[in-house]
């Protein structure tokens, strides 16, 4: 028995770094996810096409001989375009978010294996921002978690600074209440195009990030990313709460380290990997069902906006 | 100035509930006039304001405030020149943003919003002077989300939001009817003095036939869409509830009640 959890714990903690470079890099996501969903309260799915998008464009720029940096811009732009067209499809047909996000999703699968022209795509060598590192290794956990750390710090701050400008403030008040939105002479199409824009933009960011630190990339790359981004935006959440601009913007960075090293706690454990998904699906729905359970009688209130 | 010439919005048209919102209605309103609007349910009060707004698009009409004409203008482009406050405290105020934030966002409605920090300190001084108008204690919860605040308060928020800016025409939508007494006499107070001291052209709209005796220049009366009566001037000043009342072709206990 103490063998046993001997063996998991060393299992576990050799894992520690590697699964932290992996999280700081997919808090973006997580952010790009939090975004929408919060924010503006516009219930989206582009995540899952937007951070394959973002890793194949790099990927093929990387192949190409673009510098890291140029890759991570130009995927950046892809994505918001992305994120953009799902705005669009939703206020300009109506389409629930939603739906809108899957349409996006679903056509983002084949650009991406048009972008890249196979399924898979192999930049292994290629230089990456991961080189960068001071101090560092380059190719070692270290170097990610203090460049992905550095960017992710940086971009924390900005959006800090950005939701309180006059521009920011509108943007959240479009999430809040449109219809005051529009009262107060906000133009709401502008504001959700490109805050759902923005979102996305971050989410092809992590793509890009991911693909140079694992020096390859994928179509299939972000299966089941918006569900695990979700969990991860809920223990954030649950951690440092979400009721002022400062701890909402923390709670995705909060939530993506600590979940993801949960996951791998439960893989040294001994959880089989192909029941990840089920797990991650069940720890969603169970925090999307605790409101409802809490309260005895009758169903809750749709206070989470991702329920109906 | 605020002019509607003709409008008509009729609802479902061609389909069995058709419903004829607005028949032809013109309107003239001064600058400076407080019009007070009567009428029963379904007379297209609300389907007016909502037309003024740009929140009702017209099937034919004209609407011009201050002789520009805005019948194509988008709702959040009109906001530059007019202000509302709804019947629902609920959706006139960011639930989920602060007191700050919501000041915040009625200051900007007429200007460019800019990359700069929104709440600065001269800001935040302004709301609180303005809020502590209201005797509410508001001043003092700048910082409280909306969301926490009672329906009068939101209300009175609204209110104290709408009226800023100094706006060239202020559309009230049964503002104080979801209100208890005191609180609706509270509300009541504040846009009264708002209206008088800034000379806001104003609509406002009310079931409450003494408001209408007791408040403002004129009181306009709709009816199945139409401008059933204006009454202004010196006959404004002698008109009684129950010569309000009269004009009504079907009377509730409500009106009574409110006599
Ligand atoms: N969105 C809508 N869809 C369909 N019909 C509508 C809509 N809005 C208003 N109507 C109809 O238009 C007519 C005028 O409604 P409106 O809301 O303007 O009345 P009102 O004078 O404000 O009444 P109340 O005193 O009850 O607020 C009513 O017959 C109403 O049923
Ligand atoms: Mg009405």
């Amino acid at each position: 028995m103490m063998d046993l959890i001997q063996t998991i714990s060393s299992s576990f903690v050799s894992l520690i770094p590697v699964t932290l470079a992996q999280s700081l890099i997919l808090a973006f996501v997580v952010l790009g996810i939090m975004i929408p969903f919060r924010t503006l309260n516009f219930p989206d799915l582009t995540s899952e096409g937007a951070f394959p998008l973002g890793g194949c464009v790099c990927g093929v720029l990387l192949a190409g001989g673009a510098s890291p940096l140029t890759a991570i811009g130009v995927a950046l732009v892809a994505g918001f375009l992305a994120g953009c067209c799902t705005a669009f499809i939703h206020l300009r047909f109506r389409i629930h978010t939603l739906l809108a996000g899957i349409l996006m999703m679903t056509m983002l699968y084949s650009i991406n294996l048009r972008i890249m022209g196979k399924s898979n795509l192999s930049v292994f060598g290629a230089p990456t921002v991961f080189d960068w590192a001071p101090f560092t290794q380059p190719g070692f956990p270290a170097s990610k978690i203090v460049v992905a750390g550095i960017i992710g710090l940086v971009v924390f701050l900005l959006l800090d600074l950005f939701f309180k400008t006059e521009k920011g403030t509108a943007i959240r008040a479009v999430g809040a209440n449109p219809d005051m939105a529009e009262a107060q002479g906000i133009n709401v199409w502008v504001a959700t195009i490109g805050g759902v824009g923005l979102a996305s933009a971050f989410s092809a960011t992590g793509g890009a990030l991911m693909v140079q630190s694992q020096g390859f990339a994928d179509v299939n790359m972000g299966l089941g990313i918006l569900i695990n981004g979700l969990a991860a935006l809920m223990i954030g959440e649950a951690i440092v709460g979400k009721q002022t601009v400062v701890r909402q913007l923390a709670a995705p960075f909060v939530g993506a380290v600590i979940y993801y090293q949960l996951v791998s706690f439960c893989l040294a454990a001994g959880m089989p990997p192909p029941d990840l998904k089920l797990a991650t699906g069940l720890f969603v729905l169970a925090m999307l069902a605790l409101p409802s359970l809490r309260r005895s009688r009758g169903p809750a209130q749709a206070r989470e906006t991702i329920r109906e | 100035m605020l002019e509607i010439q003709s409008a008509r919005k009729v609802f479902y048209k061609g389909q069995a509930d058709e419903k004829i919102a607005l028949d032809g209605l013109s309107l003239k309103l001064a600058t400076g006039e407080f019009a007070v609007v009567i009428g029963s349910n379904g007379a297209g009060k609300s389907s007016m304001l909502n037309a003024i707004s740009g929140a009702l698009p017209l099937d034919v009409g004209k609407v011009l405030i201050n002789g520009d004409d805005v019948t194509d203008m988008p709702v959040h482009k009109r906001a530059a020149r007019l202000a509302r406050v709804f019947q629902d405290p609920m959706k006139g105020t960011a639930a989920s943003m602060t007191v700050a934030e919501n000041m915040l966002l009625a200051d900007l409605r007429s200007t460019r919003r800019r990359l700069r920090r929104g709440l600065n300190a001269k800001r935040l001084e302004q709301y609180r002077e303005r809020l502590s108008l209201l005797g509410l204690g508001l001043e003092n919860r700048l910082d409280t989300r909306v969301e926490l605040l009672s329906g009068g308060q939101r209300q009175s928020l609204s209110l104290i939001m709408a009226v800023g800016g100094d706006p060239e025409l202020l559309l009230l939508d049964e503002h104080t009817a979801a209100l208890d007494p005191r609180t609706a006499d509270i509300v009541m107070q504040a846009t009264v003095r708002a209206v008088d001291a800034l000379k806001l052209t104003t609509l406002m709209v009310t079931h409450n036939m003494q408001h209408a005796v007791d408040f403002g220049h004129s009181v306009i009366m709709l009816d199945a869409g139409k401008l059933r009566l204006e009454i202004s001037g010196e006959e404004k000043t002698t008109i009684t509830v129950p010569d309000l009342i009269g004009h009504f072709a079907v009377k509730t206990d409500r009106m009574m009640l409110a006599s």
